[in-house]
């Protein structure tokens, strides 16, 4: 019976090595699960009230300006609070710590008088999101998302093959959804993407 | 007028690209770029009097050069019908000190305006056979082709002339040129006096350009040799043609590619490095010199690297402003600091450099072209952790590096002695003239940055950026973004203002290959190496003077801007449209140089030379 264990730890110990992660449907169930659970503890810790002082107001007026000779106006003005934004920060990077496998926590803001478009306010170390276009300021609402923000339900999301999403809402001290947090893991992470 | 006739009906030729009635074989200098119909393209039309540069009134070919360089032309053969055909160039030297590499020319269909351009050149043998229309290239009527002839010189070779030939043979048809090639005492500097350096991003476009490479073992190909290979090769391809190579290793949110960075455990003050595996056989080689040493240039430790080190790396951000943030960069640097130098890798500086905006949303502070004044703060505070993190005494360079543009001038007078190389955007550093004096004074060293010109600007376009880097009086010059051609460089090009090399993974090659703009830029610096050379015999602003009046009949004013009203106001009021209009002086005096205009400068080098002799 020992023989029959070390065969399978060891057999276990070398797909873990090579890095194969061959992993089971159940395995996506608890990776899901687990990031329900992130998702769900981000949900009550984000201070919203916080996360509405990210982005300046500079910020939010050059947000959607076009200058046809000034193709970055818009990325040139874009602009943060980095107190607000570090005391966010810090919050989702250690949510992310609560899966037991690579995550990230991201956050979301609906903005202000545009409906249907939502930008990207924070990213974190793994640099995996399931809905931002790499370099986008902002960008349409998915379906899910609106149904996070109106329902302040979570909602997951497996839309990109091997993603798993889940949104929650982030609330201020009103009560208002003000936002959204993606906790956000690959069934195989790519050690390379987003290097760039 | 009689010896003129032949001259007259070559150029004709060459430039209606018709009346071929049977096989020919035309030299081209390096500057005109013949499509695959024999027109010379119309980028370089307007120098097309160069044509019959390269012929004495024997109609031999007359090439010169300085040793420890190359020297480079184009053969063109065309067939009036498809047919089989031989090229075989050769210049015997039974020393050896004399060696001839030739490159077919691919002609790159360009969607913008729906032409051919040769750029991408394929390494083949000096007696090449094929037939026309090439069958790879897939131009349906192709009736010429191009080839790129590069001649090495050796440092040691004798001066003197040599003979030469370059044969066509098409059926019946034996066409012969003769070439006299003659060396030149001098020998061409091995220090550039411009850094030319070829940036790019991770390494998971490698994968995506050697698809077949990667594709034969996916989950391990990244650790591979073949992966690492490929890698150095892409440093050799830039450092044989006098530039230098930059892969960045992290995102804009602070995630580190594994082969960039040593593998770390722990956190606060226990987090430290537990393998230097995938980094030493990533950058050993590279530091040490031996990735080259099979190459003209001779081994030689790279002079610049880009480090990991990022907001994210290796200090973790949450704990930004903390102790333990501290703990873990002065921890891990000053592990780094002790691995180089107990590797005696001491030649090569080491930059922290911030690569990361805040419109990425991973970090709250431009680290790239600070535009907020706001965030200097956070350089002053990676200056204070580096000084902590590096025994004064220290041989291993580590430079703090930033790329600076809106807040350029207010960065050089706040960052003093804590950022040390400066890479400035051009446009915005022509408005500040003593810059470059005032920050090599105080031992900065100070680039600017752009990107290559496009096939379909002139052959000379690329030359601009070195030229401007010396007038200048600047170090070096970064072009942004170099190995990346698009999804189709091959059939549906967009022009290549991101890529000076190609993949050469359809030839059957497990390396890049390089480009024409590329060969036009060594041969650049080649140049400006010499010219600069003769600055003890002549002053080098008249050197300088001449070298731009001889480009595009410009004065050394031309190069500069006048200082504009908006520089003095604070940066975050400036918007891009008016650093046009502000820079609009140089862009017009500047813009579009004729093919000839380096080809001109290059016969001001070799007269200088004669001179000195």
């Amino acid at each position: 019976m020992k023989i029959v264990y070390l065969i399978v730890l060891t057999v276990s110990l070398m797909f873990a090595m090579l890095g194969v992660p061959k992993l089971s449907p159940d395995a996506s169930v608890d990776m899901k699960r687990e990031l329900d659970d992130v998702a769900r503890v981000g949900s009550v810790v984000v201070d919203g009230d916080v996360c509405q002082k990210i982005v300046t107001q500079r910020a939010k007026e050059f947000l959607f300006a076009k200058d046809p000779r000034d193709e970055f106006l818009a990325g040139d003005n874009y602009d943060v609070d980095d107190v607000a934004f570090n005391t966010v920060k810090k919050t989702l990077a250690r949510l992310s710590h609560l899966s037991s496998f690579p995550a990230d926590v991201n956050l979301w803001m609906p903005i202000e008088g545009h409906p249907g478009k939502i930008q990207l306010v924070i990213r974190n170390k793994n640099e995996m999101s399931q809905f931002w276009n790499w370099g986008e300021l902002y960008g349409d609402m998915v379906p899910q998302m609106e149904t996070a923000l109106k329902t302040e339900q979570r909602v997951t999301v497996t839309s990109k093959p091997g993603w798993i999403s889940v949104l929650a809402p982030v609330h201020n001290s009103l009560g208002d959804v003000v936002g959204l947090i993606e906790a956000v893991s690959r069934i195989k992470v790519d050690v390379h993407e987003n290097v760039k | 007028m009689a010896k003129q006739a032949p001259f007259l009906l070559l150029l004709l030729m060459v430039v209606s690209g018709q009346g071929l009635l049977a096989a020919d074989l035309q030299a081209l200098p390096e500057f005109l770029r013949s499509d695959p119909f024999g027109t010379i393209v119309a980028p370089d039309r307007s120098s097309v009097d160069l044509a019959s540069s390269l012929y004495d009134a024997q109609h031999r070919v007359m090439l010169t050069g300085c040793r420890g360089g190359y020297v480079s032309f184009q053969m063109v053969v065309k067939l009036p019908s498809p047919g089989l055909y031989t090229l075989d160039v050769t210049i015997p030297d039974p020393a050896n000190k004399v060696q001839i590499d030739l490159f077919r020319e691919w002609f790159h269909f360009t969607d913008s305006d729906q032409h051919y351009y040769p750029d991408a050149l394929i390494p083949v043998r000096a007696t090449y056979n094929s037939r026309l229309p090439e069958p790879d290239n897939r131009i349906p009527l192709q009736t010429a082709q191009a080839f790129w002839v590069d001649v090495y010189i050796a440092p040691d070779a004798h001066p003197g002339t040599r003979s030469g030939s370059a044969t066509l043979k098409a059926g019946a048809k034996i066409i012969t040129l003769q070439i006299q090639f003659t060396v030149l005492a001098s020998v061409i500097p091995t220090e550039d006096v411009v850094t030319i350096d070829h940036n790019s991003y991770g390494s998971s476009w490698l994968a995506q350009q050697f698809a077949a490479s990667y594709q034969r073992d996916p989950d391990h190909w990244f650790e591979s040799n073949q992966f690492f290979g490929l890698i150095h090769a892409y440093h050799r391809v830039f450092y044989e043609h006098r530039g230098i190579f930059h892969q960045l290793g992290y995102g804009h949110s602070g995630k580190v590619g594994p082969e960039f960075a040593p593998a770390l455990e722990g956190s606060g003050r226990a987090k430290h490095i537990i393998s230097w595996s995938l980094y030493d056989r990533h950058y050993g080689s590279l530091f040490d010199g031996t990735a080259f040493s099979a190459g003209r240039r001779g081994q030689r430790p790279i002079p610049f690297v880009y480090l990991p080190i990022n907001p994210e790396w290796p200090g973790s951000y949450e704990f930004w402003g903390e102790a333990g943030y501290e703990a873990e960069f002065v921890n891990v640097v000053s592990e780094m600091e002790r691995h180089f130098r107990e590797k005696g890798w001491t030649h090569t500086n080491f930059e922290v450099f911030f690569n990361h905006k805040k419109r990425y949303k991973g970090f709250p502070w431009d680290g790239d072209e600070v535009r907020f004044p706001k965030d200097l703060k956070y350089f002053l505070e990676y200056g204070r952790l580096l000084k902590k993190a590096l025994p004064p005494d220290t041989p291993v360079h580590f430079v703090f590096r930033a790329d600076v543009s809106w807040d350029m001038e207010q960065q050089f007078r706040i960052l003093e002695g804590v950022v040390k190389l400066w890479c400035a955007g051009g446009d915005i550093l022509s408005f500040y003239r003593d810059a470059p004096k005032m920050l090599r004074n105080r031992d900065d060293v100070i680039w600017y940055y752009g990107g290559p010109p496009s096939v379909t600007d002139s052959s000379s376009a690329i030359t601009e950026f070195p030229l401007r880097a010396w007038l200048w009086g600047v170090n070096g010059y970064v072009h942004w973004l170099t190995i990346s051609p698009g999804e189709d460089p091959w059939f549906h090009f967009n022009g290549g203002q991101t890529a000076l090399v190609y993949s050469g993974e359809r030839f059957g090659l497990t390396e890049p290959i390089p480009s024409i703009r590329l060969k036009i830029q060594r041969n650049c610096l080649q140049d400006l190496a010499l010219l600069d050379s003769l600055k003890g015999r002549k002053p080098l602003d008249s050197l300088r003077a001449e070298a731009a009046r001889s480009y595009n009949n410009s004065t050394l004013d031309d190069w500069w801007n006048p200082r504009p009203a908006l520089a003095d106001l604070p940066s975050d009021q400036w918007l891009g449209s008016a650093i046009e209009d502000a820079a609009s002086h140089t862009q017009h005096a500047l813009r579009h140089p004729a093919a000839s205009a380096w080809y001109n400068v290059h016969q001001y080098a070799l007269t200088l030379q004669a001179e000195d002799k």
